[in-house]
């Protein structure tokens, strides 16, 4: 920035170096734990105990934990890891079905009954109710349908957390179309649905990829359902990383191996929606 | 039957909204409908077949007769207070020092979403192994330093603010974030007329900033309110709620009176007391979102 004129931005060169120095330290306290992960992961359970950062020089490193976590207790690994990505996958995919025809039929014709915008803010109260307070029903319910221990009682679960979202981001990005385009379709004798999947949904593309990733995310991080619903054949990552403690002490390579197979996927995903992240947190709130 | 296109209109927004309602009112309205049902009675899930009806006897015993509930109820309260408050000044002074353009701060960005990406369950196990008041590698670094170990996770007093701690490094530069997209959207005219009237910086921030970011920060403040009250990975993983109970949150108390010992009225009354807690709370958020539009 050249211009002084700006009376936000003015800073003289204490500022600039205060500002670095915050920077620096705020960026440090908030990569420290998951970098120290990473160094863990390539320690040997004896090294794993030391304050110490830098492989080959402070200490040996050693792909011991990716082997046992990869390879030895790969069975394991690679079925929460299925299961996650099977789970992630179609729970956002019904989130983005549901949501999408809803956001649409809210943002694009009038409900005289019940307001359009009553019947917004009813779905999105839906995102208040703590989980816990659905598990017990939930648990009884799948008991019912025979469906714990299965993928797809875990895929109904996390599509009910997260539809709120979808539907409310959908009601946005639906609404900042231009109204014009779909009547143009609609007196060129296209069909009301002709007229939502060739013309809106393709125009809309970055928002369902934004709520798609959005719900993938949360659906990979969700762990108290899984808890419940899944014991052992639909465990997902979230689960795996909560079992890696518990088996023989304190082997922190292998929590710490465990947890970044967790956490990689979602920050890759994160970093590519990055802008839609903040937007989806705060229910739309906030548009970056 | 004539198809009029006033009628294929009303079939059409009705027909692509009633999926996504059904949807819920099935497996959101009717799970809680159960649960308030299963409040009145009594129903032992491991030695008992069928629920007994219990009349008000589960909201009794929790709200009179259960000191476990209320000092949870307590910690959680303490807990959210604290988080919050602390997440959002330190996030707005990082968002008022940081606010102008820089270079490099698409990378900044980025790297400040990975704590609240991660999944919480990992949040909670990579921070128990660093704050392992034996060998993890926070007291470590403390002794190095000569100063005394910090009993993180094994005191009553200090384990609540580990919490408390863990939850600030997730959430606080969410509110970062968040402050800087709305500090993003100033109108800069404003800031030239009060300097060319002679106002001070502070004052600048008392009498423009703040008033115009205000609704976004009570927005925010409820979303992370809100959110804050259903902590329980943390809770989970770092300390099982221990010592001695002191980081039993109400999530993980239900959890346990629920899932783990089976209670399912007591279980299900409790969620229902939760749960109207936290709806007052977001009925004030959701009359904001109501305004919004």
């Amino acid at each position: 920035m050249l211009s002084g004129s700006s009376v936000l931005r003015r800073r003289s060169t204490g500022g600039w170096i205060l500002l670095v120095v915050v920077l620096v330290v705020f960026s440090a306290w908030t990569i420290f734990p998951v970098f120290w992960a990473l160094v863990t992961s390539f320690k040997f359970t004896g090294d794993a105990y030391d304050p110490t950062f830098i492989p080959w020089v402070q200490f040996k490193p050693t792909l011991q934990g990716w082997r046992f976590v990869l390879i030895t207790a790969g069975e394991r690994t690679f079925r929460s890891l299925r299961n996650s990505i099977v789970i992630a996958f179609f729970s956002s995919a019904a989130v983005l079905m549901l949501g999408s025809m809803a956001g649409y039929a809210l943002a694009r014709f009038i409900f005289r009954k019940w307001k359009n915008n009553d019947i917004a803010v009813w779905i999105l109260s839906n995102r208040m109710v703590p989980p816990v307070a659905i598990l017990i029903p939930y648990f009884l319910i799948m008991r019912t349908l025979r469906l714990l221990d299965n993928p797809l009682s875990i895929i109904i679960a996390h599509t009910i957390l997260n539809l709120p979202l979808g539907v409310w981001l959908m009601i946005d990005f639906f609404k900042d179309l231009p109204k014009d385009l779909d009547d143009a379709a609609l007196i060129d004798g296209c069909s009301y649905l002709g007229a939502f999947f060739r013309i809106a949904l393709p125009l809309v593309a970055p928002g369902l990829v934004a709520v798609f990733v959005l719900s993938f995310i949360f659906s990979w991080n969700e762990f108290i359902f899984v808890l419940v619903l899944g014991f052992n054949k639909a465990i997902t990552i979230p689960i795996t990383i909560a079992g890696a403690l518990t088996t023989k002490g304190l082997e922190f390579w292998k929590v710490a191996t465990m947890s970044l197979i967790g956490v990689i996927p979602v920050v890759v995903l994160a970093t590519l929606i990055s802008r839609f992240l903040i937007r989806g947190l705060t229910m739309g709130a906030i548009k970056e | 039957m004539i198809i009029t296109p006033a009628l294929r209109k009303k079939l059409t927004k009705w027909g692509f909204l009633l999926p996504c309602l059904l949807f819920m009112m099935l497996m959101a309205i009717f799970p809680l409908v159960w649960s308030l049902s299963l409040s009145f009675t009594k129903w032992l899930g491991t030695i008992m077949a069928r629920p007994q009806w219990h009349g008000l006897k589960n909201f009794r015993d929790i709200l009179f007769h259960d000191p476990r509930f209320w000092a949870d109820f307590g910690f959680t309260i303490r807990f959210v207070a604290m988080a919050v408050i602390l997440e959002l000044s330190i996030g707005l002074a990082l968002a008022h020092l940081l606010h102008e353009p820089f270079r490099g701060r698409g990378f900044f960005r980025v790297l400040f979403l990975i704590p609240m990406a991660c999944p919480p369950i990992a949040v909670a196990f990579i921070w128990k192994m660093m704050v392992h008041p034996d060998v993890g590698v926070i007291n470590s670094m403390i002794t190095a330093v000569g100063l005394a170990r910090v009993k993180w996770t094994t005191s009553t007093i200090v384990a609540p603010f580990t919490i408390v701690m863990v939850d600030v490094w997730e959430w606080t530069p969410f509110m970062f974030l968040a402050l800087l997209a709305a500090y993003q959207a100033l109108p800069e005219e404003i800031y030239q007329a009060a300097a060319v009237d002679g106002a001070s910086k502070g004052q600048m921030f008392r009498r423009i900033t703040l008033p115009l970011i205000s609704p976004l920060i009570l927005t925010i403040s409820l979303i992370r309110i809100i959110d804050a009250f259903k902590l329980f990975e943390l809770v989970f993983g770092i300390t099982s709620a221990g010592p001695a109970n002191s980081t039993e949150a109400l999530s993980y108390y239900i959890y346990l009176t629920g899932i783990k010992w089976f209670d399912l009225g007591k279980g299900a009354a409790m969620s229902w007391i939760f749960l109207i807690i936290l709806l007052s709370i977001s009925l004030f958020l959701l009359s904001r979102f109501r305004r919004r539009e």
